[in-house]
């Protein structure tokens, strides 16, 4: 599976900071820090950049492009900053991204033709987040075919399903999966892309990174091709890359709806499985999930 | 087409709960089917109703549901044994005049008081402390302390102060309520941690209660989905009874305070929904209500 | 029991494989993704079978068929159900509540009823509640009495009618009297049956079925479909509490969990003959709300009654994928007056009821201002960035708020905090004040905020 680095978001206070004050070297060091974790892409989150957003934009894109040759995914709702930075990228970036909303085909799909890169699409509408897989089917099919006339191709476009964090609302987790699992039946030639951190955003802090794994696992299984993901998590970025293959086995077994039993197994590996029956609502979710 | 009956029956079974003692001990929980579903099974114990007491003479009771107590407000045993004459099966003391934004009481007044009262009183008891969360370990440490034996049903617990509430409801024989805000995860949450106390036989749930019209459908959904979790899917963490303290959340509404009639209709139909949802205690303020409910309950209506 | 998109697939042409795109859509698993979503018609696949397209027609009915009583914009939706709990997705179309008169009733009464199902509505959450259908009994044993209290609900009230009667005659002299209506008869059983279906399809109605027990239903809506009609309610003949929520229940499960068509229609449901007593009717309608019925029966309505019920029935028929959300504005609590101070929140309805309610409970006068974010909460608000400084500061311009009062200090909840600079810069000539955050500290904060400006 192809790794985003999420890891240089404006959320983060250092990030914040690190833009504000122009600080290159903080910028550089999350790069290269990502890059040599094992980083396919790295996602640049901007968030809204309401002051002097084409600036930010380039000189964000422009700092990291000084420490790594990866490719970029361009993360703003700030379609200033996106094109400014889109317009300085050396190798064909992912702009992330666009959705059904009316302000988004008009603003965002049209900066993807001009600068000819690849888009992530999310299933978000103008009514927001599709609560169900059927409406998360109708809502991208009608975004699709509307970047399609804009002339973007399948092949370029990266679907998004949007994923919810499972201590606010577990059932849109198992709704997720349904929806990538079909998604190469539904739009051949797309490819699917999570914010994988999400699911386990609200989770105590160090709670999140197996519940970001476990479900990485199993997103792999149904059919992702990629997800922003904290790849400074070693373990993560072990597991995508095949190793730990008892665990990945356990997880695969819950989501076959194996009786796994736990009893005979280490503490980490039921870690996972209780983790797995929670991610796929077999177990009610709590913060507490690995203590009962 | 031939027609089958579709019923239903499940793996997971609720823990059965036993508040007061000897004679006078009530019993709730233990069934394996959900709410009023006789026809797929017999019910353990059904659920039962609580008339509610305060230890703050009514203060701010409309005063067509205060009424049929007017003359005991101001002496919570004599109150509280008027709801058992009028057909409670329990009687849920609130200690709102511990509350330090009110009367600020001290913990020892209102032990003493609760000693009294379950000293005189032929039923078992509830007593919920004010809801400040650090007042409530004092008062509710101090009440388990003094009615050492008695197995009152003590709360509300919360993820901010349960620890040590429940070490005293432990140690000297009761039961808790552990109180979320209606929101099943951390629902669960404080029903893991307290099962690390306490046994799953001295836990009762409350999701928090919401009057019809002001969230009444957002405990429901939480009591029908909690209820689900434990009977249906068999989760063990979820197989506690549930407490419905809704009498008070409807009589401080407008509508309820404004007209009697309507008062009574909003508390009696937040009720049976909740009912239906599945408690297994209603705290109601209202008598009539309280034989209304029991009806309902006992299959007579 | 609804099939699933990727059981369509299979049996579309060439196992679903052949993807011409003549239907408009990308793939055949699109068509089939849609066509289980209700969103295209069978016939967009030119090359299906009618065998297939009718087994696939079958298979996509809802198992809860939708029927409409009355007509025109009074009409009534119920059934198209789904689900048993509302928390699997939602409930859909809210039972329709009827008011019952009988013929022997007394002319000012049944004036009264039928003024009453007109001009009783109440306003919540911006939304208009009311009861929705006359119920006409035949109980005087004169037939002429009761084609005339028809006349008069027909011409009186536009709403949707039932009409009660045992005696068959004068039941289809009734349904006669209401042509074009489409009104419900009931009670229909095998007795009757045979006569019924002739008249209704000469004359559309809706046919209430009365059995003992659930499964006395099923051969009269075997036969009513085999005749062709399907709009059909059922009324399991229920004598109390209990064996209502039975048979609710089983018949809820049978349609949606075994797909059992015999019983895929809506029910009807009768408090009014359950009890006489008005307390004991409005708990089994109360009882009938959550618990399935299509349609609910009451011997009267008035004001302080049939508004609980109606409220009860707005919380249970609430989307609870959506959160309620309040209209955008300045709520008054306590009677404020200029000086009062103003706080804000966001328009979940659960936030404002909770807020609103502490504030009510510390006395203190004041102005709410309620703010569209999408029905959330606050913190999620502003995380979703629809509550912060650069959208609140517009809003407190356009709200009216600024003419209300004759001080420039708002309250925000301590939650969100962290806006207070950047609302401060959007709106220089206000003090942000940041309150407590927990709505249950307001009723001890507000007095201690107001006294302290006095002070």
């Amino acid at each position: 599976m192809i790794l985003i680095g999420e890891n240089i978001h404006i959320i983060s206070k250092v990030v914040s900071e690190a833009v504000r004050n122009r600080d290159a070297a903080a910028i550089q060091a999350l790069a290269t820090a990502q890059a040599q974790a094992g980083a396919d892409y790295l996602d640049l989150n901007l968030g809204p950049a309401r002051r002097d957003p084409e600036e930010v934009g380039s000189w964000l894109v422009n700092t990291v492009q000084e420490v790594t040759d990866l490719p970029i995914s361009l993360d703003t709702m700030n379609p200033a900053a996106m094109e400014a930075g889109l317009a300085l990228c050396k190798t064909r970036p992912i702009l992330n991204s666009a959705s059904g909303k009316a302000e988004s085909k008009e603003l965002m799909m049209p900066l993807a033709v001009k600068y000819n890169t690849q888009v992530i699409i999310s299933v978000i509408t103008d009514l927001g987040c599709p609560p169900d897989v059927d409406a998360r089917v109708e809502s991208i099919m009608e975004t699709v075919a509307y970047a399609n006339g804009l002339g973007i191709s399948n092949e370029d476009i990266f679907v998004d399903p949007i994923i919810l964090p499972v201590s606010a609302d577990q059932k849109q987790v198992r709704e997720a999966l349904e929806f990538v699992r079909i998604l190469a039946d539904l739009l051949p030639g797309v490819r699917s892309v999570v914010g994988l951190s999400n699911v386990s955003n609200g989770t105590p802090a160090h709670l999140r990174g197996i519940l970001n794994r476990t479900y990485m696992v199993m997103l792999e299984k149904y059919g992702l091709y990629s997800a922003i993901a904290d790849v400074l998590d070693p373990e993560l970025v072990g597991l995508n890359r095949g190793g730990i293959k008892d665990i990945r086995e356990l997880i695969h077994g819950v989501m076959e709806g194996e009786q796994v039993e736990t009893s005979g197994l280490p503490e980490k590996a039921r870690d996972y499985v209780k983790t797995a029956r929670v991610l796929m609502g077999d177990a009610l979710y709590s913060h507490a999930w690995l203590e009962s | 087409m031939q027609y089958k009956a579709p019923l239903e029956t499940y793996t997971g079974r609720l823990k059965e709960v036993t508040i007061g003692s000897g004679r006078k001990a009530v019993r709730i929980g233990g069934q394996n089917i959900l709410p009023l579903h006789y026809f797929e099974g017999a019910a353990a114990n059904r659920c039962v109703v609580a008339l509610e007491v305060d230890d703050n003479g009514a203060a701010g009771w409309a005063g067509h549901v205060a009424g049929p107590f007017r003359d005991v407000v101001n002496d919570p045993l004599k109150w509280a044994k008027r709801c058992m004459e009028m057909g409670a099966d329990l009687v849920c003391l609130h200690l709102e005049g511990t509350d330090p934004q009110g009367s600020n009481k001290p913990a020892a007044e209102a032990a003493a008081l609760v000693k009294e009262i379950t000293g005189g009183l032929d039923a078992p008891l509830v007593v919920y402390g004010c809801g400040d969360d650090k007042k409530d370990i004092e008062v509710l440490t101090a009440v388990a302390e003094a009615c050492k034996g008695d197995n009152l049903l003590i709360g509300p617990v919360v993820k901010e102060n349960y620890e040590a509430i429940a070490r005293a409801v432990a140690e000297n024989g009761h039961c808790i309520i552990a109180q979320t805000p209606i929101d099943i995860n951390l629902e669960k949450e404080l029903n893991v941690k307290l099962l690390k106390q306490l046994p799953p036989e001295k836990i009762v749930i409350d999701p928090l209660s919401s009057a019809l019209g002001y969230g009444m459908e957002y405990s429901f959904t939480i009591m029908e989905r909690s209820r689900q979790v434990g009977v249906v899917y068999g989760d063990m963490a979820m197989q506690m009874p549930i407490i419905a303290d809704l009498g008070r959340e409807c009589w401080k509404i407008n509508q309820a305070r404004a007209d009697a009639e309507q008062g009574m209709l909003w508390e009696s139909i937040t009720a049976i929904s909740l009912l239906l949802a599945g408690a297994d205690i209603l705290v109601l303020r209202h008598p009539d209500n309280c034989r209304l409910l029991k009806e309902a309950i006992e299959g007579k209506l | 029991m609804a099939i699933k998109g990727t059981e369509i697939v299979k049996r579309l042409p060439e196992g679903g494989k052949k993807n011409c795109k003549e239907c408009g859509l990308p793939t055949c698993f699109a068509f089939a993704m849609k066509l289980a979503s209700g969103g295209i018609a069978v016939e967009k696949c030119p090359y299906i079978s009618p065998e297939v397209s009718r087994e696939l027609e079958d298979a996509l009915a809802p198992p809860i068929r939708p029927v409409t009583i009355g007509r025109g914009a009074c009409a009534l939706v119920v059934g198209d159900e789904t689900v048993l709990y509302r928390h699997e997705k939602t409930f859909v179309h809210q039972p329709g509540i009827g008011v019952l008169i009988a013929d022997d009733e007394l002319g000012e009464v049944v004036e009264d009823k039928i003024r009453k199902l007109r001009e009783l509505h109440f306003s919540w959450v911006g939304k208009t509640l009311r009861a929705d259908l006359l119920a006409l009994q035949y109980k005087s044993g004169d037939p002429a009495k009761y084609g005339a209290m028809v006349k008069k609900a027909l011409t009186a009230a536009d709403c949707p009618l039932m009409l009660i009667c045992e005696d068959t005659d004068t039941l289809l002299n009734a349904h006669a009297l209401c042509e074009g209506r489409k009104p419900v008869l009931y009670p229909v059983t095998a007795q009757n049956l045979e006569k019924v279906i002739s008249a209704v399809k000469q004359n559309p109605a809706v046919v209430a079925v009365k059995g003992a027990g659930v499964e006395s239903l099923v051969h009269l809506t075997s036969r009513l479909k085999e005749a062709g009609i399907e709009d059909v309610l059922l009324d399991p003949g229920s004598k109390d509490l209990q064996s209502a929520v039975r048979d609710q229940t089983l018949i809820r499960r049978a349609a949606l969990k075994q797909g059992f068509r015999a019983l895929g229609y809506p029910t009807v449901a009768f408090p009014c003959f359950m009890t006489a007593d008005k307390r004991r009717e409005m708990l089994l309608a109360a009882m009938f709300i959550p618990k399935y019925a299509a349609v609910i029966v009451l011997s009267d309505i008035d004001e302080h009654t049939l508004l609980p019920l109606l409220v009860q029935r707005l919380n249970i028929y609430t989307d609870p994928r959506i959160p309620m959300a309040m209209e955008e504005k300045v709520y008054p609590i306590n009677n404020p007056n200029a000086g009062s101070p103003v706080l804000i929140t966001t328009n979940w309805a659960l936030t404002y009821f909770i807020v609103a309610s502490e504030v009510e409970a510390s006395k203190v006068p004041a102005w709410l201002c309620v703010k569209e974010s999408g029905g959330l909460g606050v913190l999620t608000a502003w995380a979703a960035g629809k509550f912060s400084g650069d959208n609140i500061a517009p809003f407190i311009r356009k709200c009216g708020v600024e003419g209300m009062v004759n001080h420039r200090r708002l309250v925000i909840p301590g939650k969100v905090a962290r806006i207070r600079n950047e609302l401060s810069e959007a709106l220089p000539d206000w003090q942000i004040i940041v309150g407590p955050g927990d709505a249950n500290e307001i009723p001890a904060y507000l007095p201690a905020l107001v006294k302290s400006w006095k002070g």
